[in-house]
């Protein structure tokens, strides 16, 4: 081996260094000691010495499978996960391209409300929305007439409030990006396919979205590895599950099975659950993809 | 098979791996450090409005530092909303742990359970001014016969109603449970904008009085060893008693189902309702909504005509951390600011009541406002299983679950009691 | 395009934005709103009587400018560093073709999957060991972590974008490695290292959990989000503090936004050009 090659392919390394060092200090030996924790018994007694933590093996993860309950939530979580990324892109994708449509003032307007709501945090996003959907106190029955109607006593109706601030919190990233996107094509391209006589939609088929491709890989992904995770919004807007619980996911069930109450060895088994699933839904995703002749 | 060495090899590192970094823990022993100077580190709640507060403690902290020369403390308050985080970091930190703390009377056997607080049974037993302490709020301390803190004041709920209304109905003040319920449902019909009792299916500590009016209990036993009781018959008829007030002829289900305490009481405030129960604490968030001087308290009737229900006796206590290096001094500390003295300033200033019966009735003479609220006290409270699976049993939203399975029509009284109890033994039995 | 159908979009635009809006405006109606007009039965979209009371509460809490200058500190430093650190990492798997290429760039993916929550546990032993509780290093060093796997995935389309010629030509010339990472890639990737910015700018200023769990005894440390959680009193919530606190926080953020808007835009667009 020449001197240059090696310093060929030493240098990704020397570049990455920082970040892996980074990366495995605080993410990668955490997630281990999530891992370890799950095997374990250990509350907060462990956690302050009081008593001596114990090999568990599985039993964590059997009481979790054994629960019913769990796998209510598990798959009210999938769903709901799916319902948000659909529609986050959707109105996402959709709003990208009516900004490639209109003048400045427009554009403008729609943008800012955009990132506004972007920036909002979680909390008080999920907050205002109550507010708004309030059966006593809010404007939106009284515009739509509803009366006093009951938003989160539903439970699809719970879910679906919920959706809607999520959306609303969610599609500007890809809104902006796809539009960046959009921009960042040539217009010759869109030109030639205007003077083919291509209708929006085709024009939008085979010749945008062929060339967002990699825009909207990262889009999917992202949104499904947030949606997933979804907990501020649910746990505020339905008061911590919901009626009866009605309305639970995984990260909220996570929180108060587990962490609320200190019994961290669940709730790591739950998160090493939900790391799985994501891990599973985006490698699935990626090697779809790869069989479409895309790469990483 | 090529995979099984593999395997096996892994198993062996990760279980190596696993023996050389196993989780951490922190040793959280007390010190047995007990020095006569320094600087003493207290945390108490933050207020959304402090500055009275401040004002009151400060002058506890002068006369303090004045007693012990040599002596600093350094005050610092946590907003409510991070206690959990920031007391438990403390517990498993002792470099960054305060010497005494205000903590949710609640938490006292959680905090035990976890090593955190110091035993001064001795030293509380010791203090003349002790003896006046009411038994609930006592008990609210204790934990398996021992003391770890002392009361700081106390939160009851009790029922606000609406003068105007009841008088345009020409309507008696209920004297009952029966009578309220009947009461509610006559305004419901009258004013049919308004909930006549605000009820919340999330609102466990408004449900619990009607429980513990009919005889059930939350659990039976003595520290540690707790049993469920919310499955019994006497239970049950109190659960009945409470669901049976959700429906379209007092508080829609689709609405009130959801609700917790704060909703009920800010429909109360609103003018949306026209009785809630609401705590002491709530009187500032009434007095600034629509029906401020519109509405009178009374305590929260029992079963008999002219009885009280027991209330749950709620507020805070002030507790030394096992890890100080200055326990006689941040003992002192404790007495001082839970001294009868300063909570009778502290209810000066916050309107906190005194968990002191002598303090107390002086209060109510000064505020005529606190007396139904001090007379539900003088009538009994109740407190909650003092076993570290409260916490868990609380979290988990066992109660809410149980009470808006049953208004939802989801389970029946009886089946929906039953799986709190059986969710209930589960955490007794798991946190020992 | 024709005009009825401009005209239509151009409607519709608005429409949108002010659906969109209108919880901001609610937001801020509501901070200005006095004491018992948020919960009244008759929701007006205005107020009568404007009251700076709210904001009053938020302003006058102990020490909360320094809580904003903290937020910035942190906010500011784990900007800078990530993106830093990020395009470094980003040019390696985009310029370089080596083993574990694949897996590294799955494991960026994975790192992002890790519920925070349950991470607070671990991460609380490792900033205690490393002395770093109490600081606003607890605060920087894992937001840089949790913000560094997006930022290298957000990138990589950028440091792709820039022709591979240019690099090859700048060798020719006689450019060092150095020279043509700082000199010629960065500023062609700044406008996408703006984009990635936002991203860890708005999760680091908005952060609650890590605040809470790391700043135990030094409140002289404590960022924005403390000060807001105040108003969030179980019994007894100040929405109308709550509100003034979170308009105090939003406004921040999208000044920022307004500045970087158009480098935004151009920017991610960065990330499809090939």
């Amino acid at each position: 081996m020449t001197a240059t090659a090696r310093a060929r392919t030493g240098t990704p390394w020397i570049y990455l260094a920082p970040a892996l060092v980074v990366l495995a200090g605080l993410l990668v030996y955490p997630v281990y000691q999530l891992g370890l924790i799950s095997v374990l018994e250990y509350t907060q007694a462990q956690v302050s010495g009081g008593q001596p933590t114990s090999f568990q093996g599985l039993g964590n993860y059997a009481e979790l499978f054994g629960d019913t309950e769990f796998w209510r939530v598990l798959v009210a979580t999938v769903v709901f996960a799916a319902a948000c990324v659909v529609s986050t892109l959707a109105v996402g994708c959709a709003l990208a391209v009516l900004l490639t449509r209109v003048r400045a003032v427009p554009r403008l307007a729609l943008m800012l409300a955009a990132l506004g709501a972007w920036a909002t945090p979680a909390v008080t996003g999920s907050t205002v929305w109550l507010l708004l959907f309030d059966p006593d106190f809010g404007p939106v029955n009284r515009v739509l007439g509803l009366g006093d109607h009951s938003w989160t006593y539903g439970r699809y109706s719970a879910f679906a409030l919920v959706l809607l601030e999520v959306v609303w919190c969610s599609f500007p990233f890809v809104m902006v990006t796809v539009y960046a996107g959009i921009r960042a094509v040539p217009a010759e391209v869109l030109e030639a396919a205007a003077l083919d006589g291509a209708s929006q939609w085709r024009t939008w088929r085979s010749v945008l979205a062929p060339m967002l491709r990699p825009i909207l890989v990262v889009v999917t992904i992202q949104s499904v590895i947030w949606d997933f995770k979804v907990f501020t919004q649910i746990y505020v807007m339905t008061g911590g599950g919901g009626i009866a619980g009605q309305n639970l996911v995984l990260n909220v069930y996570a929180y108060q099975k587990a962490f609320a109450s200190s019994q961290y060895s669940l709730g790591s088994a739950i998160g090493v659950v939900m790391l799985l699933i994501l891990l599973a839904v985006t490698l699935g995703y990626l090697r779809l993809l790869r069989r479409q002749g895309e790469e990483l | 098979m090529k995979l099984a060495p593999r395997l096996a090899v892994f198993l062996a590192a990760v279980t190596l791996g696993a023996a050389a970094c196993a989780p951490q823990t922190s040793g959280n022993s007390s010190s047995g450090k007990d020095e006569k100077t320094g600087t003493l580190r207290v945390w108490l709640f933050q207020e959304v409005n402090n500055k009275p507060k401040e004002r009151a403690v400060d002058a506890v902290l002068a006369g303090f530092e004045r007693a012990h020369e040599g002596t600093e403390v350094d005050i610092e308050y946590i907003p409510v909303e991070t206690r959990a985080q920031r007391i438990k970091a403390a517990f498993n930190d002792p470099s960054s742990a305060p010497d005494v703390i205000e903590y949710g009377n609640t938490d006292t056997a959680g905090y035990v359970e976890d090593g955190g607080l110091a035993d001064v049974t001795a030293e509380f037993d010791a203090w003349d001014e002790a003896k006046d302490t009411d038994p609930t709020a006592r008990r609210s301390v204790t934990v398996g016969g021992k003391v770890y803190g002392a009361p700081y004041f106390v939160g009851v709920r009790a029922l606000y109603y609406r003068t105007d209304l009841f008088d345009e109905h020409g309507l008696d003040v209920p004297r009952s449970l029966a009578e309220l319920a009947a009461t509610a449902r006559e305004l419901r019909a009258a004013e049919p904008g308004l909930y006549g009792l605000a009820v919340g299916g999330a609102y466990t500590y408004g449900a619990l009085p009607f429980l513990w009016a009919h005889g059930g209990e939350l659990a039976t036993g003595e520290d540690g060893t707790y049993t469920a009781a919310v499955g019994s018959a006497a239970a049950r008829k109190g659960i009945e008693a409470y669901t049976a007030l959700f429906g379209d002829d007092n508080c829609p289900t689709a609405k009130c189902a959801g609700m917790g305490g704060n909703d009920t009481v800010t429909a109360f405030a609103a003018g949306k309702a026209a009785m809630a129960i609401g705590g002491d604490f709530s009187h500032q968030a009434v007095e600034a909504g629509k029906v401020k001087g519109k509405y009178a308290v009374v305590p929260l009737p029992g079963v008999q005509p002219g009885s009280i229900a027991p209330a749950f006796a709620g507020g805070n206590n002030i507790g030394v951390l096992k890890s100080t290096a200055h326990r006689s001094l941040a003992v002192d500390l404790m007495k001082r600011l839970a001294s009868k003295k300063a909570q009778g300033e502290l209810f000066e200033a916050m309107g906190f009541l005194p968990t002191f019966t002598d303090v107390r009735a002086r209060a109510a003479e000064s505020e005529p406002f606190v007396k139904p609220f001090v007379d539900t006290l003088e009538a009994g409270t109740r407190f909650v299983p003092a076993s570290p699976a409260w916490a868990q049993i609380d979290s988990s939203l066992v109660l809410p679950t149980m009470y808006q399975e049953i208004v939802s029509g989801k389970k029946d009284v009886a089946a929906a009691a039953a799986d709190a109890a059986r969710k209930m033994d589960d955490a007794f039995g798991s946190a020992g | 395009m024709r005009r009825p159908w401009r005209f239509a979009a151009e409607a519709s635009a608005l429409l949108v934005a002010a659906v969109v809006a209108f919880p901001l405006y609610w937001m801020v109606l509501s901070a200005f709103k006095p004491a018992g007009e948020i919960e009244s039965d008759a929701p007006r979209p205005w107020t009568l009587a404007p009251s700076f009371d709210a904001f009053r509460r938020v302003f006058g809490q102990q020490e909360f400018g320094r809580y904003f200058l903290n937020s910035l500190v942190v906010a500011g430093t784990v900007v800078i560093a990530s993106a830093l650190i990020a395009f470094l990492a980003a040019t390696a798997v985009t310029r370089f073709r080596f083993r574990f290429r694949t897996t590294l760039l799955i494991m960026f993916l994975v790192a992002q999957m890790v519920p925070v929550e349950a991470l607070t546990i671990p991460l609380f032993f490792l900033m205690r060991d490393l002395g770093q509780l109490n600081t606003l290093g607890s605060l920087i060093l894992p937001h840089i972590a949790f913000s560094l796997p997006f930022a290298i995935w957000m990138l990589r389309g950028f440091v792709k974008a820039v022709p591979e010629a240019l690099e090859e030509a700048a060798y020719l010339d006689g450019a060092s490695r150095a020279r043509f990472l700082w000199q010629i890639l960065f500023p062609l990737v700044l406008p996408g290292l703006v984009a990635t910015s936002v991203f860890s700018f708005i999760s680091t200023w908005n952060d609650f959990l890590f605040a809470k769990s790391f700043i135990i005894s030094d409140t002289s440390r404590s960022t924005l989000p403390m000060a807001l959680l105040v108003f969030y009193k179980p019994d007894d919530p100040d929405w109308g503090g709550v509100m003034a606190a979170s308009t105090v926080m939003t406004v921040p953020v999208l000044v920022f936004f307004v500045l970087v808007q158009r480098r935004l835009v151009s920017g991610l667009g960065g990330a499809v050009k090939d």
